[in-house]
């Protein structure tokens, strides 16, 4: 019986990185209201902010914008202090943490109620130390990741129960040394980034099995150079970033072929439009361009400005909020 | 935007996509701006709630949309209190719907995140919920995409209220399996199943080896190998004897990698490692390198520790 490898075959890959179509690309994002993409998408709005706008910064670009900052403050929730996708949409931890992370690289998180948020995340730990999305009850190791991550950028940490929070995210692990959404939960290089982040944030990276993980986030990598985010799935950029991420903050990023996944994000780029898309020849978005991006920086693109494994944010910005997530060596 | 082809159009093409897509744009600008005008928590509107059902319908992503409609189920549910002969048949009934509504969404898109939390919010909140049938439909489910993760959680979470013996489970992933050794979602599933243990862990070496060997380029079972001879409760003979059937097995199939990574596992662990199987791995390593390029920093970090070894059991 034989097995079909699943994976893509790259032609004319692109021997640059476009950066400048990329930043057309990003910055004509947000000027077209009417653009059906953009206008569809409105109830994740912050979440699409953050995506282009950490793109632009690792593009050097300075994105301080005080229409961004006061559109964020529109959307804080009085009430439970949490942060919406958009206007007259719910708050929700992911959306939080994407507008504390754009306000922080701006040097403006007093814009917003910060106790407010503070209080939002903690409302949203459970018994058991998990965290659920929002009020409705949902629980998964993302928002673990998005507890602790918003926290830390604000310096309040000690809000929650971090020792419940970590025995939470330790019952999550695999078989295979990797993380799920919930108990028993699979295997998945995006919630084994999110865990490995949290543990990173929360210094409890001693409770992973190091090389068992590393072996298997290496096995992502494909004949194309591109990288999965599970055994026999195929490649999408933004696991560029899921597993190398991972990858560095388990100190084994060189377990991987460099110039063969810089070589699949190349040809991940639209020579015309300009963006990365998941996979060569499909649309672009802002989401798989900062994946992109941010992978290119991680495997020492110094034309991108050095990224934060743990974060996805500017190495600056965590240096000088005196930040300084575990990473094993 | 995952999996979308970019498609060549001619302008023609190209203006008249435009046109449609600016009036699905229109129609989901109104509609959202009518169902957030018109959102209270101790009242509904029914056209708001239809208008909600039909975008949801289209894109089941739009959190805010699925808490609106747990609003309103609450406040039927408050509703139903009141009517002591019809209430709960009318709730029902409502419920049955919303959970009609979640399988349409997922059959568009079977990932939603929203539409499964959804289905199982609706469920805990049902007056009569049949635990049953959603574990048989949902166990059906699994056998279109024997992959997906949401449906494998949202089937642990059904199998916690309705209960299951854990030898059923064991047989089902057996079955599994045995249909399908190249899943890697059924061999995580049974991991998950019951620890390893010295009476269990010959026979999932058994069930193991007979995958690998039928399918050797097959990824998946070799993880759930590798997590078997970590085990500390396998017999040293057993390993000889595994070490000697990958032995033949590589001369079968002298390019598969796999089988140099198990032989690595097994002389690398505790029984096999002696000055022998030491030298031996040193080889495997170097071998690794040339088959399997891509991971040539893994490799060598291992053939490192491996000649370290060695050249103190030289010494």
């Amino acid at each position: 019986m034989a097995t079909l490898i699943k994976d893509v075959k790259l032609e004319n890959v692109p021997t640059e990185v476009l950066f400048d179509k990329h930043k057309e690309f990003l910055q004509s994002y947000e000027k077209d209201e009417n653009n059906y993409e953009y206008g569809m998408t409105d109830y994740l709005r912050i979440s699409g902010m953050y995506w282009g706008l950490t793109a632009l910064e690792l593009m050097s670009i300075n994105t301080k914008n005080q229409k961004v900052i006061d559109f964020i403050v529109k959307c804080q929730d009085p009430e439970s202090g949490g942060i919406s996708g958009c206007i007259d949409h719910d708050p929700h931890m992911l959306h939080t943490l994407s507008a504390v992370q754009i306000l922080v690289t701006m040097d403006e998180v007093n814009a917003i109620d910060v106790e407010g948020v503070v209080k939002y995340v903690v409302s949203n730990q459970q018994e058991d130390g998990s965290f659920t999305g929002d009020k409705w009850g949902e629980v998964d190791t993302r928002f673990s990741f998005t507890a602790v991550a918003t926290l830390a950028l604000l310096n309040r940490l000690d809000a929650i129960d971090v020792k419940k929070a970590v025995e939470f995210v330790q019952s999550c692990m695999n078989f295979d040394g990797g993380f799920g959404s919930r108990p028993l939960s699979e295997s998945h290089a995006g919630l084994i980034y999110c865990c490995l982040g949290f543990l990173s944030i929360t210094n409890s990276l001693h409770i992973v099995e190091q090389d068992t993980l590393a072996w298997w986030l290496c096995e992502r990598q494909l004949s194309s150079g591109g990288l999965n985010g599970r055994p026999e799935k195929l490649p999408d950029v933004c696991y560029s970033w899921w597993v190398l991420s991972s990858l560095s903050i388990l100190g084994r990023i060189h377990w991987i072929n460099h110039s063969a996944i810089q070589n699949y994000i190349k040809a991940c780029q639209d020579v015309e439009t300009g963006g990365f898309s998941d996979r060569p020849g499909n649309v672009t978005d802002p989401y798989h361009t900062l994946f992109g991006l941010a992978g290119l920086g991680l495997l020492g693109d110094e034309r991108i400005i050095k990224v934060n494994p743990t974060f996805c944010m500017p190495q600056a910005v965590i240096d000088k909020l005196g930040l300084k997530p575990q990473i094993l060596s | 935007m995952h999996g979308r082809l970019k498609v060549k159009t001619t302008e023609e093409q190209r203006i008249e996509k435009h046109k449609q897509q600016q009036k699905k744009l229109a129609a989901y600008r109104m509609g959202m701006k009518q169902i957030l005008s018109t959102r209270s928590i101790d009242s509904y509107e029914p056209e708001s709630l239809a208008i909600c059902t039909q975008i949801l319908s289209g894109n089941p992503d739009i959190y805010t949309l699925w808490n609106i409609r747990k609003e309103i189920i609450l406040i039927e549910i408050e509703k139903s209190k009141s009517n002591d002969i019809e209430g709960e048949d009318q709730l029902t009934k409502f419920l049955d719907n919303e959970i009609g509504l979640t399988e349409t969404c997922l059959k568009s898109n079977p990932k939603s995140y929203g539409a499964w939390h959804h289905r199982y919010w609706v469920l805990l909140h049902h007056p009569n919920p049949n635990w049953t049938r959603e574990f048989n439909l949902i166990s059906m489910y699994l056998s279109y995409d024997d992959r997906n993760f949401h449906v494998w959680d949202y089937r642990r979470l059904i199998l916690q209220k309705k209960g299951e013996t854990l030898e059923n489970e064991i047989k089902f992933s057996t079955n599994l399996l045995n249909e399908n050794f190249s899943n890697y979602s059924s061999w995580h599933y049974r991991s998950t199943l019951r620890k390893l243990d010295a009476d269990t862990v010959g026979n999932e070496l058994t069930l193991v080896q007979n995958a690998v060997f039928t399918d050797p380029a097959d990824s998946s079972a070799w993880f759930y190998l590798r997590w078997v001879l970590s085990h500390p409760n396998i017999p040293c003979g057993d390993k000889e004897e595994a070490l000697e059937s990958f032995e033949q097995l590589q001369e079968l199939e002298p390019e598969c990698k796999w089988v140099l990574l198990a032989k690595c596992w097994l002389t690398g662990s505790l029984c096999l490692n002696d000055k022998k199987h030491v030298d031996k791995r040193v080889e495997y390593y170097q071998q690794l390198i040339k088959l399997d390029p891509q991971r040539k920093g893994q490799y060598e970090d291992y053939l490192k520790a491996a000649e370290t070894k060695k050249a103190v059991g030289d010494n």
